[in-house]
C-alpha cells in the first residue's frame, strides 16, 4: 500500500512536453483515450441492429404472406446504409460520443418500421398509400436532419446562448395548431398544423426547444429557486416571488389541456419542467407543488371538460360495455388489452397476430401489436431497450462538464422516459389513455424527427463529456 | 414454409432481441455496476524509475496568480504524481469515466468533483460512502478549497497548486 512511486510526472490528455527534461521529474503524457474503441464497439452493435430489423422484416413476410419479397427489403437495406453513414460521420465529428444511443434508436425504429409494414400487409395496402412506406421515407428525413445537427451543433454550450430564442420558438410551435387556417383537429386534438399535403405536429418539435429553455433558465435562476424559503415539514418550500415560473408553465399545460384538447402533449410538458427544476435545486418542495398543482387542474379538468372526463371513464371503466360502446370510449384500450393477452408470454409471432382489428394500430396502439406478436418478452426487450437509452442520457448528465449540459442532457433523456411511460401506461391501462408517441416506434413523421433530434444531442453532449484531462491512480498492494 | 420452422424462427427472433440488450448491458457493464477493484498495469506505474525521493512536483510553469492549476498527489500510491486542471470540472470516483480514478477500498465508483466556481475550485462530495476530508474535516456541501490544503480521499491525498 505505502509503495510509494516518487517522480513527478504531468499527465495531460494529448499534451506532449517533448523530450524528458534532465531532472529528477520525469514528464510522461499517458494516453487512456482510445476514441477508436468506442467507434469499433457501436459499429458492431449497430451491424447487430440492423440485422434484427431485416430479422424482424423477413420474418414478418414470412408470417404474413408465406414468401420473401425482395422490394420492401431493398428499402430497409437503404436505410441501414443511411444509419452506417451517420456512423462514420460520427467516427469523424464526435469520435467519442456514446457508442451506444445509435444502435438503439436504429433498433427500435426498424422494429417500429417492420410493424407498421406489417399492419400495411393486413390491411392491404401499398405505394404511397402504405403508412410503412411513409414511415421510411420519415425515419430517412430524421437521419438527415438528426446529421445536420450533429454537423451544425459542434458545442452544445451554444445553445445555452439561444435559450430565449428556444423559449420564443417552443411557446410559437405550441401555439402553431391553434392558428385559423393551417391549424388542424384529428381525433378531438388540435395538435397539428396542415401545410399543403403534409400534416404536422409542431408540439414534437416544441419539446425541444422547450428543454433548452429550461436548462439555460435554470442554470441562471438556480441559486434564487434553491437557497431561499421557508422550511415547512421539513422541506424548504420556495419564496412567493420565485413561484413566477412554475406557474408560468403551469398555465401553459392548462392551455394545452383545455385548448389543444390534450391530456399526454400538456403533461409531458409540465412534468419535463418539474424533474428539470428538480434536478437544478435537488428540492422536494418542488416537485411537490408542481404535482399538486398538475392534479388539482387535471382533476377540474375531468370534472368540466368532456374529453377528459370520457377518458377518466374509459380508463376506470374499460370493460363496462356503456363506455366500451361509446363513439371515442374504451373500444381502442380493451381491443389493445385482447391482443396482448392474445399474444400472452412469447406472442403469437410476427405477421400471425391479428394486431390490425385494434384502431391507430400503427400510431398510438403500436405497442399493443408489438405486444401480441412478439409477446411479453419481446416487450420487455423493447422496454429494456428504452430503460437503456434513458440510462445512457442520465449518463451524460452526470458526467457532464457544464450546468447546461447536465440539464440539458437529464431534460433530453426525461422526455424519452415520459413518453414512454405515459404511452405504454395509458395502452395497459396503468393510467388513463392519452395521445402521446411511442418515441421511434410509432408510425408519425414529427415525433420520428423530434426524437431522432434529441437522439443527435446527446450525441453531441456524450462527444464533449470525455474530452477532459485524466489521471488513474490504483491502489498497488 | 412449416408451423415448426416458423415457431423456431419466432423464438429464435426473441433470443436475438435479448441478446442484443445483453450485448449492451455487457458492454457497458462497468458504468452499471461499477468498476472492480483491481490492480492496473497502466503506463504510469512503469513510469516511476527514479528512487530518489522527489515529494513535491517540480513546478513546470508557476503563475503566481488566479485559480490552481495543478492537482498534485501528496500522499498513496502514486505520490508525487500531478494533474493540470485545465477545464471547470474534474471528477473524482472509481468508475472508468471519472476524470481522476482512484481505484482502491474506499473509494466510491463517483466520489466527488472539483469545480470552478467565480475563479474558486470547490469541492463536492457525491453522496460517497467513506466521505472526503477537506484538511481533516468532512466535507457536505460543495467548500471551496484554498491551495496547498489536503484534500484526503481514501488512501490518497492531493493538493492544488498554482
Amino acid at each position: 500500500m505505502n509503495s510509494t512511486e516518487p517522480g513527478a510526472s504531468r499527465v495531460g490528455g494529448t499534451v506532449d512536453l517533448g523530450p524528458p527534461r534532465p531532472t529528477l521529474t520525469e514528464a510522461i503524457t499517458i494516453k487512456l483515450r482510445t476514441p477508436a474503441k468506442l467507434r469499433n464497439l457501436e459499429l458492431l452493435l449497430l451491424v447487430f441492429a440492423i440485422g434484427i430489423t431485416g430479422a424482424a422484416v423477413v420474418l414478418v413476410q414470412l408470417g404474413a404472406i408465406g414468401e420473401i419479397d425482395t422490394t420492401v427489403l431493398i428499402y430497409g437495406a437503404g436505410l441501414g446504409m443511411l444509419a452506417l453513414g451517420m456512423h462514420v460521420v460520427l467516427r469523424i465529428t464526435a469520435p467519442d460520443a456514446d457508442p451506444f444511443i445509435l444502435p438503439i434508436v436504429v433498433t427500435l425504429n426498424g422494429l417500429g418500421v417492420a410493424m407498421i409494414y406489417r399492419l400495411d400487409l393486413a390491411e392491404g395496402l401499398a405505394g404511397w398509400e402504405s403508412a410503412g412506406i411513409r414511415q421510411m421515407v420519415w425515419t430517412a428525413i430524421a437521419m438527415a436532419i438528426a446529421l445536420a445537427v450533429l454537423l451544425v451543433v459542434r458545442n452544445h454550450r451554444v445553445l445555452a446562448r439561444y435559450r430565449y430564442v428556444a423559449m420564443l420558438v417552443g411557446i410559437g410551435l405550441l401555439l402553431l395548431p391553434m392558428l385559423p387556417g393551417i391549424g388542424q383537429t384529428i381525433n378531438g386534438a388540435r395538435l397539428w398544423i396542415q401545410l399543403g399535403p403534409f400534416s404536422f405536429q409542431p408540439g414534437e418539435i416544441g419539446k425541444i426547444a422547450l428543454a433548452v429553455f429550461f436548462a439555460g433558465y435554470l442554470v441562471t435562476a438556480r441559486e434564487s429557486l434553491s437557497m431561499v424559503g421557508r422550511s415547512f415539514l421539513g422541506m424548504r418550500f420556495p419564496r412567493g416571488k420565485d413561484l413566477g415560473p412554475i406557474l408560468i408553465v403551469w398555465l401553459a399545460a392548462m392551455a394545452v389541456l383545455v385548448f389543444q384538447r390534450d391530456l399526454g402533449t400538456s403533461l409531458l410538458y409540465f412534468g419535463l419542467f418539474l424533474v428539470m427544476i428538480y434536478v437544478a435545486t435537488s428540492r422536494l418542495s418542488w416537485v411537490l407543488l408542481g404535482l399538486g398543482l398538475f392534479v388539482s387542474g387535471a382533476l377540474i379538468a375531468s370534472q368540466t371538460l368532456s374529453y377528459v372526463n370520457a377518458r377518466f371513464a374509459a380508463w376506470l371503466g374499460a370493460f363496462d360495455p356503456e363506455n366500451y360502446d361509446a363513439i371515442g370510449g374504451s373500444y381502442q384500450l380493451v381491443q389493445g388489452l385482447f391482443g396482448l393477452a392474445n399474444g400472452g408470454l412469447i406472442g403469437t409471432g410476427l405477421g400471425q397476430g391479428r394486431p390490425n382489428i385494434v384502431p391507430l394500430a400503427e400510431s398510438d396502439f403500436i405497442i399493443a401489436s408489438l405486444g401480441e406478436e412478439l409477446g411479453l418478452v419481446g416487450l420487455f426487450a423493447i422496454l429494456g431497450l428504452y430503460l437503456l437509452f434513458v440510462a445512457r442520457g442520465f449518463r451524460i448528465g452526470f458526467n457532464g462538464t457544464d450546468d447546461f449540459g447536465r440539464l440539458l442532457a437529464v431534460g433530453l433523456a426525461f422526455v424519452i422516459a415520459l413518453q414512454v411511460f405515459v404511452v405504454i401506461g395509458g395502452v395497459t391501462r396503468v393510467i388513463p389513455l392519452t395521445g402521446l408517441t411511442t418515441p421511434f416506434l410509432a408510425a408519425g413523421g414529427s415525433s420520428l424527427v423530434a426524437n431522432w433530434i434529441i437522439a443527435a444531442l446527446l450525441l453531441r453532449l456524450s462527444d464533449t463529456v470525455r474530452h477532459q484531462p485524466r489521471l488513474v491512480v490504483t491502489d498497488d498492494e | 414454409m412449416s408451423e415448426l420452422t416458423l415457431l423456431l424462427l419466432r423464438i429464435g427472433f426473441l433470443i436475438l432481441m435479448w441478446a442484443f440488450v445483453f450485448a449492451i448491458v455487457y458492454a457497458l457493464r462497468s458504468d452499471l455496476f461499477g468498476t472492480k477493484v483491481r490492480r492496473l498495469p497502466a503506463a504510469a506505474s512503469a513510469a516511476a524509475p527514479v528512487a530518489a525521493a522527489a515529494p513535491a512536483a517540480a513546478p513546470v510553469s508557476v503563475s503566481s496568480s488566479g485559480p490552481a492549476r495543478r492537482l498534485v498527489i501528496t500522499s498513496g500510491a502514486k505520490e508525487g504524481l500531478e494533474l493540470p486542471l485545465e477545464s471547470d470540472q474534474l471528477t473524482i470516483g472509481r468508475s472508468a469515466d471519472s476524470g481522476l480514478v482512484i481505484r482502491d477500498d474506499y473509494t466510491s465508483t463517483h466520489h466527488a468533483r472539483l469545480m470552478l466556481w467565480d475563479g474558486t475550485w470547490m469541492i463536492q462530495d457525491l453522496d460517497s460512502t467513506n466521505g472526503t476530508l477537506l484538511s481533516g474535516k468532512k466535507v457536505g456541501a460543495p467548500t471551496a478549497v484554498p491551495l496547498n490544503t489536503p484534500v484526503s480521499i481514501g488512501t490518497t491525498t492531493f493538493e492544488l497548486r498554482r
